[in-house]
């Protein structure tokens, strides 16, 4: 109920809100941008996988001090620990790095942010990287209509880029109206309270211009301005520091579940942080004195003790957090779990079937259709195709040569949950109703057991598969390319096909099952086909000795899926109440006739 | 559960009595019609189709229904 009434409450409230406020539709506006920016990034990233940039980051991050490294010095370049944390957000989503390693990241993205601080202190400048926006959505977009796989990944990322960028300019925009609302004198409040105040105040107004480069020239300007003490001006550093998680949080929305892990994380330290900075201030304050007397920093030189002080902070926020980053990431696993994958339930056996020899046929054909359903989907996943893509396609042979995503998800985790808990309820329906069945109906109660086995034997086959299928589906050759992509088109097409012959009631049943037949055959011809194929390609050394290999294997699994599917459509199709359709069983081909109707 | 399998054994006599030979015939029959039908359009395709694969795919498809009417007039 609630679920249902969620989303038109939040397009009614947007709705209002445009209406009342053109400063909330360009926030909205940017937000939305922002989050199509990290979809884009995503996407991009993604085409990387599996190649230079997995290595490269694998061999950058592999280790804790490395990861942090690679957060100094990127955000020291980007001068953005907020990009720096949505891109490693992307990577963890596309499964580059590990949530471990992005940890790592985001705390040496804090320490590379210090930079800024140093340079806003030093030269009064700061790198405006978002000035690049409209030239990486242009060249983003030019890139991303080219062939190659690696330009296209290139122009996603850079016009994911952008349009951050464009994004964040947008939020901005529609904040600007608020940020005079900000009079820090009236505010002034001594002691504890005080900070805690400020850095509440600091967080809000990095929020509100998304920078915290740009709260940090506000805090100089209000200390030159006498507006607020020392101390709350390193509370409001404080709360900039917590309030530049934001943009990593709003990045998270459009992320898997190891992304948001990565926003808490980045969340979490920055508070922790913050805690122990307000804690500690006296100290801190004392510690910046210390320092910018051993570097010659004069003692009214505000603004170079506020880089000091920031530096000193996240150092040691570092310094505390790095030990705990394994712990912080049990606890971020443990906090923010995967969305528990539900066991599949028999929808149609239960005990009161069991009574009756003509009930039980019917609810275990029916189960084993429910098998054969979700056994489909986890299928059409294993080659990397969705379920509609596959029924509704109007062209599959070309939707399987275009499409390239590789689709992430654990196909053991879904084996034992979808397939291997249906399979073993029904073998289990049986055994227990075994005992109420004449000989007749015992044999038919086999039929639809062996069915059921060989929709197991088809997920597994898959599941072998699905290695090389996705190597050779993104491989840059395009002959092991296209003989995978038959592969898919074979196994996708049966499936399809099966479901056509299901569900259409104008095709009568023993037709369906006799069409299964020239569906054999066909592969049969198909056989033939690859061998000589693959002989040539590889003659020609347009293909590796180890692919023609690893194409012949998985032509075998493929081989032997296809056939147990149409064993298993054929076995089902047939109805005791169609006796045309009992006749056709009987007039189903053997291997050894199907082997001889293919042969040209 | 022995009154259950007296009850089989009484429906499975009563099935095998309602099918009678000349239902074995009929459905034999139908069956038969339904794949010459299927044969005659698989042929009308085959004369109007010049797409080499197409046609290889047809032929494939006429040797397997041929096979299978050729199997029922055995039964």
């Amino acid at each position: 109920m609630l679920k249902r009434i969620l989303l038109p409450s939040i397009l009614i409230i947007l709705s209002y809100g445009f209406w009342v406020s053109p400063d909330f539709k360009e926030i909205a506006a940017g937000v939305s941008i922002f989050l199509f920016g990290m979809l884009f990034l995503e996407e991009g990233f993604k085409a990387f996988t599996g190649g230079m940039l997995e290595k490269l980051l694998q061999k950058t991050t592999d280790k804790t001090w490395k990861s942090l490294l690679f957060g100094v010095v990127s955000t020291s370049i980007m001068q953005s620990s907020s990009l720096v944390s949505v891109i490693t957000i992307s990577f963890i989503s596309a499964g580059l790095v590990s949530l471990v390693a992005g940890i790592g990241i985001i705390f040496g993205a804090n320490i590379g942010t210090t930079t800024g601080a140093w340079l806003v202190a030093a030269f009064g400048l700061k790198v405006k990287i978002s000035a690049y926006a409209m030239p990486m959505l242009v060249f983003g977009i030019v890139l991303s209509f080219q062939k190659s796989r690696y330009l296209k990944g290139a122009g996603a990322v850079l016009a994911g880029l952008g349009f951050l960028f464009l994004g964040i300019h947008y939020m901005k925009e529609g904040f600007e109206a608020f940020k005079d609302s900000f009079d820090l004198a009236s505010l002034a409040v001594g002691g504890y309270p005080g900070l805690f105040l400020f850095a509440a105040i600091g967080a809000a107004a990095t929020v509100v211009m998304q920078s915290s480069h740009a709260t940090l020239v506000l805090i100089l300007t209000a200390l030159a301005a006498s507006q607020i003490t020392y101390e709350n001006g390193l509370a409001l550093a404080i709360g900039a520091n917590v309030g530049t998680t934001i943009t990593a949080i709003i990045g998270s929305l459009s992320a898997n579940v190891q992304g948001k892990r990565l926003a808490g994380a980045h969340l979490i330290f920055n508070v922790v942080t913050g805690v122990i900075a307000i804690a500690f201030i006296s100290q801190f304050i004392w510690a910046v004195d210390i320092v910018s007397g051993k570097v010659g920093i004069a003692a009214d030189n505000y603004t170079m003790k506020l880089a000091v002080f920031h530096t000193l902070f996240n150092l040691t926020g570092v310094l505390v957090m790095v030990p705990l980053i394994q712990r912080l990431a049990d606890l971020l696993v443990k906090s923010l779990p995967e969305k528990s994958k539900d066991l599949a339930e028999p929808l149609y056996l239960n005990d009161a079937a069991i009574e009756f020899p003509e009930t039980v046929l019917k609810a275990l054909k029916m189960e084993v259709w429910n098998l054969f359903d979700s056994a489909f989907e986890i299928m059409a996943h294993g080659i990397n195709l969705h379920r509609t893509e596959i029924l509704t396609s109007p062209d599959l042979e070309k939707t399987i040569d275009n499409d390239r995503e590789v689709h992430e998800f654990d196909m053991d985790e879904l084996y034992e949950s979808k397939v291997k808990v249906l399979y073993s309820a029904i073998v289990h329906f049986i055994s227990n109703s075994q005992a109420h069945m004449s000989s007749d109906f015992s044999e038919e109660m086999f039929r639809l057991r062996k069915a059921a086995g060989e929709i197991v034997e088809c997920v597994k086959h898959i599941k072998h598969l699905r290695k090389n299928a996705t190597r050779y589906m993104l491989s840059d050759n395009e002959h092991i390319r296209d003989e995978y992509n038959r592969l898919r088109y074979q196994i996708a097409m049966i499936l399809r096909e099966i479901y056509r012959l299901r569900g259409d009631k104008d095709i009568d049943h023993a037709i369906a099952i006799l069409e299964m037949d020239e569906l054999k055959a066909e592969i049969q011809s198909a056989h033939a086909g690859l061998d000589v194929r693959v002989t040539g390609i590889l003659r020609d050394d347009r293909i590796t000795p180890t692919m023609a290999t690893s194409l012949l294997n998985d032509f075998n699994y493929v081989d032997e899926t296809s056939r147990h599917l149409l064993d298993t459509a054929q076995a089902l199709l047939v109805s005791h109440t169609d006796l045309v359709a009992e006749a056709a069983q009987e007039v189903v081909l053997d291997e050894d006739e199907i082997e001889k109707a293919s042969a040209a | 559960m022995k009154f259950t399998k007296l009850v089989n054994k009484f429906e499975k006599l009563v099935k095998k009595y309602e099918k009678g030979v000349s239902i074995e015939t009929e459905k034999l029959t139908k069956l038969q019609q339904l794949l010459s039908d299927k044969r005659d359009r698989y042929q009308a395709s085959l004369n109007t189709t010049e797409d080499a694969g197409k046609r290889k795919k047809l032929e494939t498809k006429l040797r397997v229904v041929n096979a299978q009417l050729e199997k029922s007039k055995k039964l």
